[in-house]
């Protein structure tokens, strides 16, 4: 199954939505994205931020009051949907209820008017790929869960399309069978080089499946990057926040004037390079510090500042902890728990930070 | 996405310029609607209020100034709120042993299967049935208490027997109300230390109401337009306000004093209508919480109760099948209660002199019943799936003629077709005509309910696969309609079989109906023929209602709609 990989161009997009209660409602703002040939994108985002809206846009399913969309070069702005030969993958799959598998699987053929021994061959060509044989003749009512999304999968690239959409699939599978299921979705892109854009508000799906990473919040774009570029340099307080956990601390400025390579947190002095403390001594600045990068010591001498175990939660791999720091209350990882002692609560800890790992937005 | 999808509507008004097809077909609908609904029910109105060429309401006080016509009204509101009352306690007893008392398969099936005979059975069989037991001649009262004096005509009689005719009804609405409350919520009350009297009272019950208040509504609304029980069974002492109209109308000639008469039983019916429509229905409580979790038993009764509660719909249903059998009996002796020689005389009386009513019969049932599926279908998926403007108007008007008593539309129909522009009186058209804007209503409901189910995704699935709005509509929406069609074919057919209140003002010499025949024969005190009318008439209805499950048993889809759901109200 060769597929040609095409580049997606989506320029300066934006929609508005008439709502009954609340008015004008600007879905998606001023949106542009480029999309590399064989790349899996995904747009992520909480609930109401417009990532669905945009896939939506892409496939030709709403139309943006105004920009522009491009697939592999072509303008396709004023194409329906049923001419911009693209896969679509829904959340809830779409499948017809009253068509077999197999004619769900075919009805993109069959509208191409392909003659039907191809067809028969490339249906069950996509069904073995899909691992789904022998379920030719059953209904979607029939199956589970988890076939019907390979149902949809199959249906959906059976027709080669140019693109490849994912409208948040995996949000009714249960725990286990997504992460198997997402597994196979990025294998499949893979194999077949398809240019795809994957919806999801769940940013560990997103950190396993894609090549890049959309932020979405309000209709906007907050950050593009890889899902480490993301997480190690968020660019934003929201998608610092978004993506992993994080410690939001009271930080100050200085001291030292105008030397802006100085913080000063609980007390501590740290040296590093934040442009932003380029601003009056003892001003105010939001640092943060994921989880992972606080170390706590059994010798309070080692840490930078003190604090008293508040909660201990035992997860297997890691351990969490909350660090009560003069009242302010802190999240800690420690990893490897085997090598390491475990604390109990109320126990005086000392904190270490590294400068590398603190981040002023 | 959803919110923003529901109030996405693109301008009602550039809808229908930009597409011909559409516009032509609202033209084309409202053309119909305007004629066989909006038009006959304006005669209706204006034959009421006038007089002289002027506004009155004098018609109208002249007539329920005559104490007896009051005492009809009164007797009409009396009979369908006891019936009302009776039947949804009966349901709700049927519809709660159905649900929550562990029913094996079997018995659930066979109460469905009893309970759904009196709906698909002409109107007379129950009343028919009554005299047959009760009556100065009836099995029981006179063949085993040997009582000659017991008088069967009345308010109780009408009351016994439009309660065991309607209260299916009622334990359909109920037992999709009762089967739609998570068991998991009674148990939820049982763990925080209720007794199950107690979870019964304050859970159970409560999520019901608004299923109860719907089943009591349209049981009022079933009695209030009942015509043929009390036709036979209230007897004179007891007038009801749709007989008194057809009494008015056959009896004294006076079309205006039948026209009022059935006015004032328009004013408790659209007050049903709208307390229905936009009171109850928006009364229903959602109990679907998140992922339903695995249930085991269900405890909400007790073993003896259970049985209790089996025991008393075994005995109704018993008794409904008492009816039958005795109808039967009927049908095949001499003279019932007098000479229990066994004939085929009245079934040969059926099939020769009685053919013709038969033939048309089924003539006028066939023609309605395709016409009337496809109205169905046609304004079910304008109403449902298109944006135009008078949709809502025309979704209100489609039901009109379907919820008014069957009186009304057959005096409107008498008054507004008698003369020209439009003379058609005496033809089957009218008939016809009166069946498809009635009950082709069923297959208007059937659509939207379907349509409403089907995901917007799934047409857009098809779009994104490759193929334009014609190829959707004709791959996906068509099939998937197709149970509305059925449905909306089948509810034509077996009302055209056994209705009698609309119609009995339509028929003429030309053309006439198995049921008015049956009343005839009941009226001569044939009750044996009267008997074998009816068990044809069953027979006829019962093998449509089984072909049809079957056709609807092949649709795989969800929301293709079971036949016993589709009968009620």
């Amino acid at each position: 199954m060769n597929i040609e990989a095409v580049d997606i161009r989506v320029e300066n997009i934006s929609k508005t939505f008439m709502h009954n209660i609340m008015g004008k409602i600007t879905a998606v703002d001023n949106v542009d994205l480029e999309i590399k040939p064989g790349e899996l994108l995904t747009l992520l985002g909480p609930s109401g931020c417009g990532k669905t809206t945009t896939l939506r846009i892409i496939a030709g399913f709403e139309n943006p009051d105004s920009g522009r969309i491009h697939i592999g070069g072509d303008d396709v702005t004023e194409q329906m949907a049923n001419r911009r030969n693209i896969g679509f993958v829904f959340q809830n799959y779409a499948l017809f209820p009253h068509l077999s598998i197999f004619e769900n699987v075919a009805y993109g053929l069959r509208v191409q008017k392909m003659p039907s021994g191809e067809i028969r061959e490339a249906v069950s060509d996509v069904l073995k790929l899909v691992g789904l044989e022998g379920y030719d003749d059953q209904f979607p009512n029939q199956i589970s869960g988890g076939q019907q999304q390979r149902v949809a999968l199959a249906r959906a690239i059976v027709i080669k399309p140019r693109v490849l959409l994912f409208d948040e699939p995996l949000s009714n599978l249960d725990a286990k069978l997504r992460v198997h299921t997402r597994g196979e979705i990025r294998r499949l892109q893979k194999s077949l080089r398809i240019t795809t854009v994957y919806v999801t508000h769940d940013q560990e799906e997103a950190m396993a499946i894609s090549d890049r990473i959309v932020v979405m919040n309000k209709g906007e774009i907050e950050q593009i990057g890889t899902a480490e570029e993301l997480y190690f340099s968020p660019s934003t307080e929201f998608v610092a926040k978004f993506i992993g956990k994080v410690n939001t601390l009271q930080a100050a400025a200085g001291p030292g004037g105008e030397q802006n390579t100085r913080l000063t947190i609980f007390g501590h002095i740290f040296e590093g390079e934040w442009p932003q403390t380029d601003i009056a001594s003892g001003r105010t600045l939001n640092a943060f510090v994921r989880p992972e990068f606080v170390k706590l010591q059994k010798n309070t001498e080692e840490g930078h500042f003190t604090g008293v175990i508040a909660e201990v939660t035992f997860l297997g791999e890691k351990v969490e902890y909350v660090v009560d720091v003069e009242g302010s209350l802190i999240n800690a990882t420690s990893s490897d728990p085997f090598e390491h002692e475990i604390f109990s609560p109320g126990q005086k800890v000392g904190i270490q930070l590294f400068s590398k790992n603190i981040t002023i937005l | 996405m959803s919110v923003l999808s529901a109030s996405r509507r693109t301008n009602p008004f550039s809808s229908l310029t930009k597409d011909p097809a559409l516009l032509m077909s609202v033209i084309v609908i409202w053309f119909f609607l305007l004629l066989f609904i909006v038009y006959p029910l304006a005669r209706l109105l204006i034959l009421t209020f006038e007089a002289d060429g002027h506004f009155t309401l004098g018609n109208i006080v002249s007539i329920l100034g005559t104490k007896y016509q009051l005492k009809a009204f009164k007797n009409s509101i009396l009979l369908g709120t006891l019936v009302g009352i009776c039947g949804t306690s009966l349901g709700f007893l049927f519809a709660f042993t159905a649900v929550r008392a562990n029913l094996s398969r079997g018995w659930t099936r066979f109460l469905d299967a009893a309970v759904i005979l009196p709906l698909i059975s002409p109107p007379f069989t129950t009343a028919i049935a009554m005299i047959f037991s009760f009556g100065p001649k009836g099995l029981i009262t006179h063949g085993i208490f040997g009582l000659d004096n017991f008088n069967v005509y009345g308010l109780h009689s009408t009351l016994f027997a439009e309660t065991i005719t309607f209260f299916p009804i009622a334990y359909m609405t109920l037992k999709a109300i009762l089967s739609g409350i998570d068991p998991n919520v009674e148990d939820m009350a049982y763990s925080l230390g209720s007794s199950r009297w107690r979870v019964f009272k304050t859970v159970t019950l409560p999520l019901a109401i608004p299923g109860l208040a719907n089943a009591f509504l349209l049981l009022f609304a079933a009695s209030l337009a009942d015509f043929a029980t009390p036709l036979i069974l209230a007897g004179s002492n007891f007038p009801v306000l749709p007989t008194e109209a057809f009494l008015q109308i056959t009896g004294l000639f006076d079309l205006k004093g039948g026209a009022v008469l059935s006015f004032t039983l328009l004013v408790p019916s659209f007050i049903v209508f709208f307390l229905q429509r936009y009171w109850v229905s928006r009364k229903y409580y959602v109990t679907v919480t998140g992922k339903s979790g695995g249930q085991s038993q269900i405890k909400s009764v007790k073993p003896v109760v259970e049985y209790l509660l089996l025991i008393i719909c075994i005995a109704i249903c018993t008794l409904i099948l008492y009816f039958y059998v005795l109808l039967f009996y009927a049908s095949i002796v001499l003279a019932f209660g007098a000479n229990d020689t066994f004939t085929w005389k009245h079934y040969h009386l059926v099939f020769t002199d009685g053919l013709r009513a038969i033939k048309d019969t089924l003539i006028i049932a066939c023609i309605g019943m395709v016409a009337g599926g496809f109205y169905g279908v046609t304004v079910g998926y304008l109403v449902a799936k298109k944006t135009f403007i008078s949709r809502q108007v025309m979704e209100v008007v489609s039901m009109l003629n379907y919820s008014l008593p069957g009186t009304i539309v057959g005096i409107a129909y008498l008054i507004a077709f008698n003369d020209p522009p439009i003379m058609i009186t005496g033809t089957a058209l009218i008939i016809i005509c009166c069946y498809v804007f009635r009950y082709g209503a069923t297959g208007i409901r059937t659509t939207v309910a379907i349509l409403q189910q089907i995901d917007p995704s799934i047409e857009e699935a098809s779009f994104g696969l490759g193929a334009g709005s014609m190829e959707t509509f004709r791959r996906i929406t068509i099939p998937l309609v197709l149970p509305a069609l059925f449905t909306g074919l089948g509810v034509v057919f077996i009302r055209s079989m056994t209705a009698i209140s609309a119609t009995i003002f339509l028929i003429s010499i030309n053309w006439t109906l198995i049921t008015v025949r049956i009343l005839e024969k009941m009226t001569e005190l044939e009750l044996g023929v009267a008997a074998a009318f009816s068990i044809i008439v069953v027979l006829i209805v019962f093998v449509v209602t089984i072909l049809i499950s079957l056709c609807l048993k092949g649709f795989r889809q969800p929301g293709a709609p079971q036949m016993s759901n589709i009968l009620g109200g």
